[in-house]
């Protein structure tokens, strides 16, 4: 009874340096992928060690010969975590130890039980190993070690010579150890399951926040990496950590600052302190704790922050400034948001790759806009010379005013810069457009339009309804042999604005060539400026009518 | 003088190129059409020498009107154009010349020197001409395309010819000969042609023949050609 408490007290001192070891920053929780070379070695220093532990804590029965001992505890939880060569590695060493340092005619058999204990966790390790959530149980733990102890007592019998001091020592240390060390198993796992959870509840909790800054943040990162951005960011950050403050800072100056030390940490300033350098240079997340590593303000001696973590942003593999992170002096720097920060760094980069992505996409739409527009279908110039030279002969005045529209004309393609245009500007330009195709087809045309004059001011990007017309020209009238029609209307209709083309030649194909590219480049810009859910549609009946519609915003256009 | 006909769906093309062409003193206009059907018409009644051809019209393209005049009536060809992607496609139809709009006199009068030696066009009739798939037809005041495959036989009579599909027939400006030689129709009587796939019934009389097509239409079939089409209908 005297050796069971003692070996109780043996168990409690485990559990103790293990707690610790937990708590400690060697701890590393299990990945779901089982420990990696890295991670074995980790595993096989500390359980060694415990089972080492386990021989010298030991109580020694028997005039010395044997050691009522709990290294078993080191070697099973070894193999049930890290598989069988771990587990017999730990119970091959642990023995060695047992063997050389301290003797005694059982000492071989506890050895060689000892590591058999480590296989035989390994052996349930490679049997549940599928199926972590069953192996991780402090029942596992226990049921294992029981066995081994068991185990490990038949050893002793067939190993220690004479038998009659094996009897002995089995007496003397198979009730304690068999009913004892099972215990300590279990409780072993429980402490390192609650460690375990511990860590996945951090991790859940700043995946919670993480995704709320990403929700906040995704917007405002669109618009690029910009100051006033910058400030925006730095808000959201400090909201969404609570830590005491938070900066923002391109690769040399501050953009933002949010939160305690804002007195003296001011905007535009250039970045001071040799961490964001650190973390400039290496491109690496850098933590200063506060205790080993102080983030010492270089500005002010009365600054009260202590601790820093501090997070490189990157596009395209170029750093473009950092994050950080920081905490008063005498305030812990939480784990939660250390994580949280080196999420955040990934998450901010990712989000200002979209943006530069996005950016680029409407800058190709642009170039394309322009080499639309400086490609205006030559034909159409040449067509409409030759009309006015025709025309010039019987009537020069009439040819005249053609000439006045197609140089009206050329100048609102090649002149107009401002992006946005109005209605009536569009209308203007697609004015002088259809006299000289009204010359062209004469006698075969009739023009319709129907603007509401209050959608006049309707502000629409610029250049967006010639290709629409032009379209119905092409693709349209000129197809028809008899005489054709084109309306041009304009309506609000529930919250938008529709603008529509429909020609009654009904020959619509969808087109492929520069007027099809005129048509799509409206669409884009139209879905890039205000959504998805405006654009062009088109609908279409054959030899009746092909109406093209494009549906924008009604905002900018005043109410009736 | 040579006798000139303009074919532009424009009307302003039209009148200016009539005006340059009367004004090199070269050509006598015969006639200005603005599409294909009554270019058509024009070219067989008017026997012209030149055709001066827009290629962009509607329905019946210049090049497509090519393919459907009767290689005896077929004049010498100028095309006339905004576009210079045609210019290769001109050539391969043996063209005469082809001019880009707007037009300038000078260049005119390099196409009268052409036309007057006879350079850049071959009398052989083009072998490249593309099969016809589409058949313009008058109906009414439009132009009817009526499908090649649907025909089920084609007749000339003293007003023209006719070409029959299963619902009706329409009046066309084109040859029976062109149909023989373009759209896949068999000469089966002086002056019937037959689509060979819508024959249903082969009638023997005494030395006669009449074909039934799937529409129930009698088509005779003349004694000297009876061989020929039991041959095509074997094979």
């Amino acid at each position: 009874m005297r050796i069971a408490v003692q070996l109780v007290e043996v168990l409690a001192v485990f559990v103790v340096i293990f707690y610790l070891y937990c708590r400690s920053p060697a701890f590393q929780p299990l990945t779901p992928d089982w420990p990696r070379t890295r991670g074995k070695v980790r595993l096989y220093l500390v359980f060694s060690g415990i089972a080492i532990l386990g021989n010298y804590l030991g109580v020694p029965v028997v005039e010395g010969q044997a050691i009522v001992n709990a290294r078993a505890v080191g070697s099973v939880l070894a193999g049930l975590l890290g598989g069988p060569v771990l587990g017999l590695l730990v119970g091959v060493t642990s023995g060695i130890h047992r063997v050389t340092a301290l003797g005694g005619a059982a000492a071989l058999a506890g050895a060689v039980a000892t590591t058999l204990e480590g296989g035989l966790g390994g052996l349930v390790h490679l049997a549940l190993r599928r199926k972590p959530e069953q192996l991780m149980t402090p029942k596992v733990a226990f049921l294992t070690t029981l066995v081994g102890e068991i185990l490990h007592m038949g050893i002793v019998l067939l190993l220690t010579h004479p038998f009659s001091r094996a009897v002995a020592v089995v007496e003397a240390i198979g009730p304690p150890m068999i009913a004892m060390n099972p215990l300590g198993a279990a409780l072993f796992m429980t402490v390192f399951l609650e460690r375990q959870r511990e860590e996945d509840r951090v991790g859940a909790a700043s995946s919670e926040r993480a995704l709320k800054v990403a929700e906040r943040s995704l917007e405002l990162m669109a618009r690029g990496f910009r100051p006033e951005v910058a400030a925006e960011l730095a808000t959201i950050v400090k909201e969404e950590t609570g830590v005491g403050a938070v900066c923002v800072t391109d690769t040399e100056s501050v953009l933002a600052w949010s939160g305690l030390g804002a007195d003296h940490h001011r905007v535009g300033k250039p970045v001071a302190s040799r961490f964001t350098a650190q973390a400039l240079d290496k491109n690496a997340v850098v933590f200063a704790d506060g205790v080993q590593q102080r983030y010492g303000c270089t500005l002010s001696p009365s600054c009260p922050l202590g601790s820093v973590l501090i997070i490189p942003l990157q596009v395209d593999g170029t750093i473009v400034g950092t994050v950080q992170l920081f905490e008063p002096r005498g305030r812990r720097f939480l784990n939660m948001n250390r994580s949280l920060g080196k999420g955040l760094g990934t998450l901010l980069s990712s989000q200002l790759l979209i943006a530069r992505y996005q950016e680029q996409k409407s800058l190709l739409v642009l170039s394309e806009l322009k080499l639309a527009r400086a490609q205006v279908n030559p034909h159409f110039l040449f067509n409409a010379l030759a009309t006015i030279i025709a025309i010039l002969r019987r009537d020069a005045d009439r040819s005249r005013d053609l000439l006045i529209h197609l140089s009206n004309f050329f100048r609102k393609n090649l002149k107009r810069q401002s992006d946005i245009s109005t209605l009536a500007e569009e209308m203007e330009h697609v004015g002088a457009y259809l006299e000289i195709e009204k010359a062209r087809f004469e006698g075969r045309i009739v023009v319709e339009t129907d603007v509401e004059p209050a959608l006049l001011h309707l502000e629409l990007p610029a250049f967006t309804l010639q290709p629409l017309v032009e379209n119905a020209f092409k693709h349209g009238i000129s197809t028809m042999l008899g005489p054709g029609r084109v309306s041009i209307r304009a309506r609000r209709v529930e919250g938008a604005v529709l603008v529509e083309v429909e020609d009654d030649a009904g020959a619509w194909v969808k087109p492929a060539d520069r007027a099809g590219l005129g048509m799509q480049i409206v669409d884009k810009r139209v879905k890039n400026l205000y959504g998805k859910e405006f654009g062009l549609s088109v609908e279409f009946r054959p030899q009746e009518y092909t109406r093209v519609s494009l549906r924008l915003p009604a905002e900018g256009a005043p109410a009736p | 003088m040579m006798r000139a006909l303009l074919v532009d769906d424009e009307m302003h093309a039209r009148e200016e190129l009539a005006a340059l062409l009367r004004e090199t003193g070269a050509f006598e206009i015969v006639g200005a059409c603005a599409d294909a059907v009554s270019a058509l018409q024009a070219i067989r009644t008017r026997r012209p020498d030149v055709l001066f051809l827009d290629v962009q019209m509607p329905v019946v393209s210049g090049f497509e009107l090519l393919s459907m005049i009767d290689d005896a009536d077929l004049p010498r060809v100028v095309f006339v154009t905004a576009h210079d992607e045609y210019a290769l496609r001109a050539f391969e139809e043996n063209a005469a010349d082809y001019l880009l709009k707007p037009v300038a006199i000078e260049r005119l009068a390099r196409t009268v020197e052409r036309l007057r030696v006879g350079t850049g066009f071959s009398d052989t009739a083009s072998q490249l001409r593309q099969a016809l798939r589409r058949i313009p037809c008058q109906a009414g005041r439009s132009i009817k395309l009526v499908d090649a495959s649907e025909i089920e036989f084609a007749r000339s009579s003293e007003a023209g010819v006719y070409v029959v599909c299963a619902r009706a027939e329409y009046f066309t400006e084109l040859t029976l000969r062109v149909l023989e030689e373009r759209a896949g129709l068999v000469r089966c009587h002086k002056q019937y042609l037959v689509r060979i796939e819508q024959v249903e019934e082969v009638r023997l009389g005494e030395g006669t023949a009449t074909l039934v097509t799937r529409s129930g239409r009698e088509v005779p079939v003349s004694r000297r050609l009876l061989p020929t089409i039991r041959e095509q209908l074997e094979g």
